[in-house]
């Protein structure tokens, strides 16, 4: 089943085009599911229909439904939960408790999950996921990692443990509590299997993408720069990038004739930024609510083009290791030495080729660190950090 | 006074705009970038640095570096996390970045700030804060952490004792040294509690900065919910980007103009009673001295931009053995004209012709309804313990 992840900052327009990619989708013959994980659930508002938890039939060739997080959360977490906080219970009010207890990014990981149930009923080709996977949430991808290192080295240790140690502690005033009990070691590992299964749909490169959704605004464009390195860094493939919310011509004098000229260097911006098939969608003289309207963005975005095709397989920017250095491999095709120059400012690698400038967002880990030494051969730039 | 909202709402103008009009209206004022993606040097039209440059009479500016004072305070703690990640195999790059906790860095940029509110220097600082919830999260983290590091500490100590020749045969992976406990203690207990009595105190205030788009008021208002949780004060919510007369003239925003009408008086009920500061789209970026200084005017008007312009206290959350409490000020409210029902994660309030809706925290999401009364101008909303639901 291919799976299309639209992600991008909120207010971007994420919903409308994921309810236009689905749509657009499901008109191409492909049987498609369309899912929001997004906890701010706005799939129903924008399409002007009941959508709720449960599927519902859209359009011909079209389910939708809204992942119920919370419930979802509950499922998996409430057991760990309910032992945090036990253990915080003198210390914070429940309800604070409950707030701290949700890890961010991993209560939209777990709600990824339903992908997999959808997947299961084999009734579908296309499952479209309006989701939005902040830093927060693909850091969550690795959280497979860390679990893998608890369940190996201290799970059966602290499981036998706990069983060995329980009597002992429970004269122990206070301590009593601090023990987990059995259903948090079956909530944990339970955990661990979702999030592994999550995991392998979304690093599965040859059916699953991401769509980067945003606008063409500084900070906007800044963030999703950001995004996108992450992305490539986790190993989530991306391919495509949608610019909505252009300004069309007629809306481009008067007043917003400055913010047009804005604009275009904003696209420039974005052009060297994201390296991959980049997608337009002008900004409408109304709201886009309703399927009609929707369908209309749909023709904008895609054209003749297939939404639910995967754009490209290529990871243009890739991260890698060898020894104790870091490196950035770029995909510089038909570029020659003396024409590429390479600098490192702040949080951003600059690559010049000629005259476009590229400005390359770099994982916090690296970020700030110098460049020791850069070198180009077969259309790959090799970037070594410092350690 | 904490400004603070998604990313590109033009929150950083907005705090500029307020510190340049502050300073020139004669108060000491500080104006600080606690985002990692600094941009208020941009709209200042200066390079800044960590430390307080001269910006004009009276106004300073910093942006930190908050990797350099992230070292400072996580150093050590980041260093076992790496350690242990690496440890199992995971890629350098993977481990470093699973070390930096989430908002880890806006909370440093917050301490360091919190040093220059203590020097007296200023009457008034301005932070730009991060579009993320995350850091004011971490504020709560002495509390948290209070209970479970006394534990740790008295089970690093038996650890260490006894346990650790043993562990470290069985467990292959490197256990904390008291060096790491003691890094924590400082940080949480010393540092923490004092920024959050600063920021939790009567003169400072949050304020939130939104556009006329429903993503983004929805988020805000799930921010309002959460700060009220944590006991810190919202005095305001400014409105940006409102299409001003000329441009929702055109004919191609007349539909946005009447939407964004709409949406201003859905903010109004939304966050009452905290005062709406309608901001309007200008026709460029607003950058330099004399543009900040003209929207801030305009954005304040006659009120002090310094002042807390709200100290209604807003949500408040309580519990007893009863079961959990939520109270809200409604003053003049009349109980035959009132009606409380909850409808997913929200709180509906009606109280003659004007209507409320909160995001509820999520452990008051699961339970129902058992009372609502008004007492004393506030309503008090009792929830239901699991089975009374």
């Amino acid at each position: 089943m291919r799976v299309i992840l639209l992600t991008g900052k909120g207010g971007v327009g994420k919903t409308s085009l994921s309810l236009a990619t689905a749509l657009g989708a499901a008109a191409r013959g492909h049987r498609t599911f369309l899912l929001s994980t997004d906890p701010a659930h706005s799939l129903a508002d924008a399409a002007g229909a009941k959508i709720g938890a449960r599927p519902v039939r859209l359009a011909e060739r079209l389910v939708a439904q809204e992942v119920a997080v919370l419930e979802e959360l509950d499922r998996s977490w409430a057991a760990i939960q309910s032992w945090l906080r036990e253990l915080l219970r003198d210390e914070v009010d429940e309800l604070v408790a409950d707030e701290l207890l949700v890890f961010p990014g991993l209560e939209e990981l777990i709600s990824l999950r339903a992908v997999r149930e959808v997947e299961a009923t084999g009734e579908f080709d296309v499952c479209v996921v309006d989701c939005a996977p902040t830093g927060a949430t693909l850091r969550m991808l690795r959280f497979p990692d860390a679990l893998r290192i608890f369940m190996e080295n201290f799970f059966d240790l602290e499981r036998r443990g706990a069983r060995l140690l329980r009597p002992l502690i429970e004269r122990v005033r206070g301590a009593r509590r601090l023990l987990p009990r059995e259903e948090f070691f079956d909530a944990f590992e339970r955990l661990y299997r979702d999030v592994e299964d999550v995991r392998r749909i979304l690093l599965d490169g040859a059916r699953t993408t991401a769509r980067l959704v945003l606008n063409p605004a500084r900070v906007v464009v800044e963030e999703t720069r950001r995004s996108f390195a992450y992305l490539s860094l986790y190993g989530v493939a991306t391919d495509a990038v949608i610019v909505n919310r252009r300004l069309p011509r007629e809306a481009s004098e008067g007043f917003f004739a400055r913010w047009a000229e804005r604009e275009r260097e904003e696209m420039a911006e974005i052009e060297g930024a994201f390296p991959i098939p980049i997608l337009h969608a002008p900004l409408f003289p109304h709201e886009l609510v309703g399927l009609e309207p929707l369908r209309g963005l749909a023709a904008a975005v895609y054209e003749e083009r297939d939404p639910a095709a995967v754009y490209t397989q290529a990871r243009p920017i890739r991260l890698r290791k060898r020894g104790s250095r870091t490196l950035l491999e770029i995909d510089l095709p038909g570029a020659s030495k003396e024409e590429v120059d390479v600098s490192v400012r702040g949080e951003d690698l600059f690559v010049r080729v000629r005259d476009a400038q590229r400005k390359i967002a770099l994982p916090a880990s690296v970020a700030g660190r110098g460049v020791s030494s850069a070198r180009l051969s077969d259309g790959v730039l090799e970037v070594v950090f410092e350690p | 006074m904490l400004y603070t909202g998604k990313g590109g709402v033009g929150k950083t103008t907005t705090a500029a705009a307020t510190a340049v009009c502050a300073a020139a209206r004669g108060k000491r004022t500080l104006v600080a970038s606690a985002d990692a993606a600094h941009s208020l040097g941009d709209v200042l039209e200066r390079r800044l640095g960590p430390h307080p440059a001269p910006i004009a009479p009276r106004l300073d500016a910093l942006e930190l570096d908050a990797r350099v004072e992230m070292a400072q305070h996580w150093g050590r703690i980041r260093d076992w996390l790496v350690q242990v990640f690496r440890y199992q195999g995971i890629e350098d790059v993977v481990a470093e970045e699973l070390a930096l906790l989430p908002g880890a860095e806006e909370l440093t940029t917050l301490l360091a700030v919190e040093a220059h509110a203590r020097s007296g220097r200023y009457d008034l600082i301005v932070v730009d804060c991060a579009p993320t919830d995350s850091a004011l999260r971490l504020l709560t983290l002495p509390e948290v952490a209070r209970g479970a590091l006394r534990v740790l500490l008295r089970v690093q100590e038996a650890v260490t004792r006894v346990v650790t020749p043993l562990a470290r045969a069985v467990v292959p992976v490197p256990l904390p040294d008291a060096a790491v406990f003691r890094d924590v203690d400082r940080l949480l207990y010393r540092r923490l509690r004092a920024l959050r009595r600063r920021v939790t105190a009567p003169e400072s205030s949050v304020r939130l900065v939104v556009t006329p788009e429903r993503m983004i008021i929805d988020e805000a208002r799930r921010t309002f919910t959460e700060l009220s949780l944590f006991e810190l004060g919202c005095d305001a919510v400014v409105m940006n980007r409102l299409l001003p007369p000329e441009a929702a003239g055109e004919a191609f925003f007349r539909d946005w103009g009447r939407l964004q009408e709409e949406r201003r008086r859905e903010v109004e009920e939304l966050f009452a009673p905290l005062p709406v500061l309608p901001a309007p789209l200008r026709d460029d970026e607003v950058t330099g001295l004399v543009r900040l200084r003209a929207h801030g005017d305009e954005l304040f008007a006659d009120a002090p931009p310094d002042a807390v312009l709200c100290r209604s206290e807003g949500v408040r959350f309580r519990r007893d053995d009863a079961g959990h409490f939520l109270e809200l000020p409604l003053p003049n409210a009349e109980r035959d004209a009132l009606d409380v029902a909850k409808l997913d994660d929200e709180l509906i309030v009606r109280a003659g012709p004007r209507r409320r809706a909160l995001k509820l925290p999520r452990r008051l999401v699961g339970l129902g309804l058992a009372s609502a009364r008004l007492e004393g101008g506030r309503l008090v909303v009792r929830f239901a313990r699991g089975a009374e639901a």
